[in-house]
């Protein structure tokens, strides 16, 4: 490793999917291939991702650890350097630092039903989970996944989520919003914890997983706590602005923890026991 | 350990004599009517006897503004080069006070947190403090209420003190001072034990051991929006702090080429904390506000063990509608003692 810890590893662009209007997914290779050889992560860590001239920007590794020899970033357009990303072509070099932060249990979550929850593009960093325990599937009991979105158009990973609901051995629910379905939608019409409740899920020898926007998440753990669901078989990510992701630049405290370095993945029960200043 | 003794008048000899050693000599200069720590050019232009300048000596480890990554754009491809400066000039700092070199142990300990930021670690292996008791101090400072003392050591390397007949005791505190009071040879002599010292008294202010345990309690309370109420979220109270190392990383580019620098920052400053998303988890005064306070006074203390703060004053007085942090964390005390 050099010796500057700001230092981005040279990443080329190898492949643009289009998710839903203003947000896509970027899959990124080592230009230098031993780098990539010798680079490792655990599902829940994230990184900066950096246009030069335009900046950096952070987002969880959207992929896979289990899927070697590159990473994939979701992101949805709001500002300077995502404006930039999305301008970028196949071929184009970026830069990466990372891994940064801590990951979900999958040592504990093995032997033991998975519920992943993602809302929006909070799918993003339930996904790399998902593909971890997939690729290990033997490892997991029931896997159930709900995936929730504002409306039909919007809705994250089409194509994954097409592969999840054939999967014999995944129970896949999808949801959009009132208002937010089509007539040709299959999926359910609600709000994700008005769904999670109506499927409710076992809370024993259960973890649940669950990202996406501050209120949904703050009324599915409502849902889940009245489903009999302790607040330490919870895990979530915290997404707070972040600079430098190694817990120096002094933003991105909850109290405190610091989310680049005691974080992104806490559980409900260490959520409830922070200052509310997320 | 040994004294010397630095005679009255003979300050420019021994700032000759440490140019002449190979150190870049930074001190307080004047600059356009403020005191500012700058390389010294002319040994005159040295400045023991200011008090508090304008700004820390903090941008002389961390600057304002330095590049952490040059870069040149051919085609699609970009070629970097890291900003890690590889040998920073040897350097000497002479006259800063006891407070701010103080501050420099304690930002070691967030620099070296797991990830170790060689930009601050390289300046400082390359940079020998000097700092100069404070024998004049004023009704801002307030040391002694975080720890510090008119005439503390830590974080320096050797430390001066005025005596009466209008020369400087220097007392080498490490391998580093040392090597000051040999490059100084000739312009200083062993002191005799005789001399008498001059260094002032600061009252303490509060009592620091009531002040986290009631900040420990109260993240929700009407104090926090009393104090904050004329707060003008101008960042001027963390700029000049010596221990406020909040930055900020951006990149600045034409066609051919760019940099990525990092910069300072402040924790009052609306956008600081504001997602892509428009949410903001402290979006309002009075909550960055109590984040500077509990940054300082609680989260530092429970991630380091020592308080993010030197009470060298000088938050309070360059603040524009005079807030005044000292007042503020007394408050604190006072609201701790009477909720006994």
């Amino acid at each position: 490793m050099s010796a500057d810890i700001y230092a981005p590893y040279l990443m080329r662009l190898e492949e643009i999917v289009d998710e839903a209007p203003g947000i896509r997914t970027l899959k990124l290779a080592f230009e230098d291939e031993a780098a990539g050889e010798n680079f490792s992560f655990r599902a829940g860590q994230f990184g900066l991702y950096s246009v030069f001239g335009e900046g950096e920007c952070t987002f969880c590794i959207a992929s896979s650890p289990t899927r070697k020899g590159y990473i994939e970033c979701s992101f949805q357009q709001v500002g300077r350097v995502t404006r930039a990303l999305r301008s970028l072509e196949v071929g184009d070099t970026l830069g990466f630092r990372g891994p940064y932060g801590n990951w979900f249990p999958l040592e504990q979550m093995r032997g033991k039903n998975i519920i992943f929850i993602g809302m929006g593009i909070g799918l993003a960093p339930v996904r790399c989970v998902i593909w971890n325990c997939l690729d290990l599937r033997a490892d997991f009991r029931d896997i159930t996944i709900v995936v929730g979105s504002r409306n039909v158009e919007l809705l994250v990973y089409k194509r994954e989520i097409r592969q999840w609901e054939e999967a014999a051995d995944i129970t896949l629910v999808k949801t959009v919003d009132p208002g937010g379905d089509t007539p040709d939608w299959d999926g359910k019409v609600g709000f994700v914890p008005t769904v999670v409740e109506q499927i409710a899920p076992s809370p024993d020898n259960a973890i649940a997983i669950v990202c996406g926007p501050p209120i949904g998440i703050k009324f599915t753990l409502v849902s889940l706590e009245k489903l009999g669901f302790s607040p330490d078989n919870v895990y979530m990510t915290l997404e707070n602005k972040m600079k430098c992701g190694l817990g120096k630049c002094g933003r991105c405290n909850v109290g405190n923890v610091y989310v680049c370095k005691d974080g992104p993945v806490f559980t409900a029960a260490e959520l409830k026991s922070l200052p509310q200043e997320f | 350990m040994a004294e010397f003794k630095l005679n009255e008048g003979r300050l420019q000899e021994l700032i000759t004599k440490l140019r002449d050693a190979g150190y870049r000599v930074v001190a307080p200069v004047e600059e356009e009517g403020a005191f500012v720590f700058k390389e010294v050019t002319e040994p005159g232009q040295a400045r023991l006897d200011v008090l508090r300048t304008a700004r820390s000596i903090k941008e002389w480890f961390f600057p304002r503004v330095e590049p952490t990554l040059r870069y040149e754009f051919d085609g699609s491809a970009v070629r970097c080069e890291s900003g890690l400066p590889e040998s920073p000039q040897k350097t000497v700092i002479i006259g800063c006070r006891p407070c701010d070199a103080a501050s420099l142990p304690m930002l070691d300990t967030l620099f070296d947190w797991d990830y170790r930021d060689e930009y601050w670690f390289r300046r400082r292996e390359a940079t020998t403090v000097i700092s100069v008791a404070c024998d004049v101090p004023d009704s801002y400072c307030f040391c002694t209420s975080v720890g510090g003392s008119p005439e503390g050591t830590a974080g320096a390397d050797l430390l001066m003190r005025r005596t009466a007949d209008g020369g400087y005791l220097l007392e080498p505190l490490t391998e580093k001072g040392r090597a000051i009071i040999e490059a100084g040879e000739g312009v200083l002599e062993l002191a005799s034990g005789t001399e008498e010292v001059l260094v002032g008294e600061v009252p303490q202010r509060f009592a620091l051991d009531k002040v986290k345990p009631w900040l420990d309690q109260n993240f929700e309370h009407d104090y926090w929006k009393e104090i904050s109420y004329k707060c003008l979220s101008c960042g001027i109270c963390a700029f000049v702090c010596p221990t406020c190392h909040c930055f900020d990383i951006q990149d600045e580019a034409d066609l051919e080429r760019g940099v990525r620098i990092k910069s300072w920052d402040s924790c009052c400053f609306p956008i600081f904390t504001r997602h892509g998303s428009g949410h903001n988890p402290r979006p309002t005064r009075d909550t960055r506000y109590r984040q500077r306070v509990m940054h300082k006074f609680r989260y530092y203390v429970d991630k380091f063990g020592v308080t993010a703060c030197v009470g060298c004053g000088r938050c309070s007085s360059s603040c524009p509608i005079d807030m005044n942090i000292c007042s503020v964390v007394a408050g604190v005390a006072e609201l701790a003692e009477s909720s006994k």
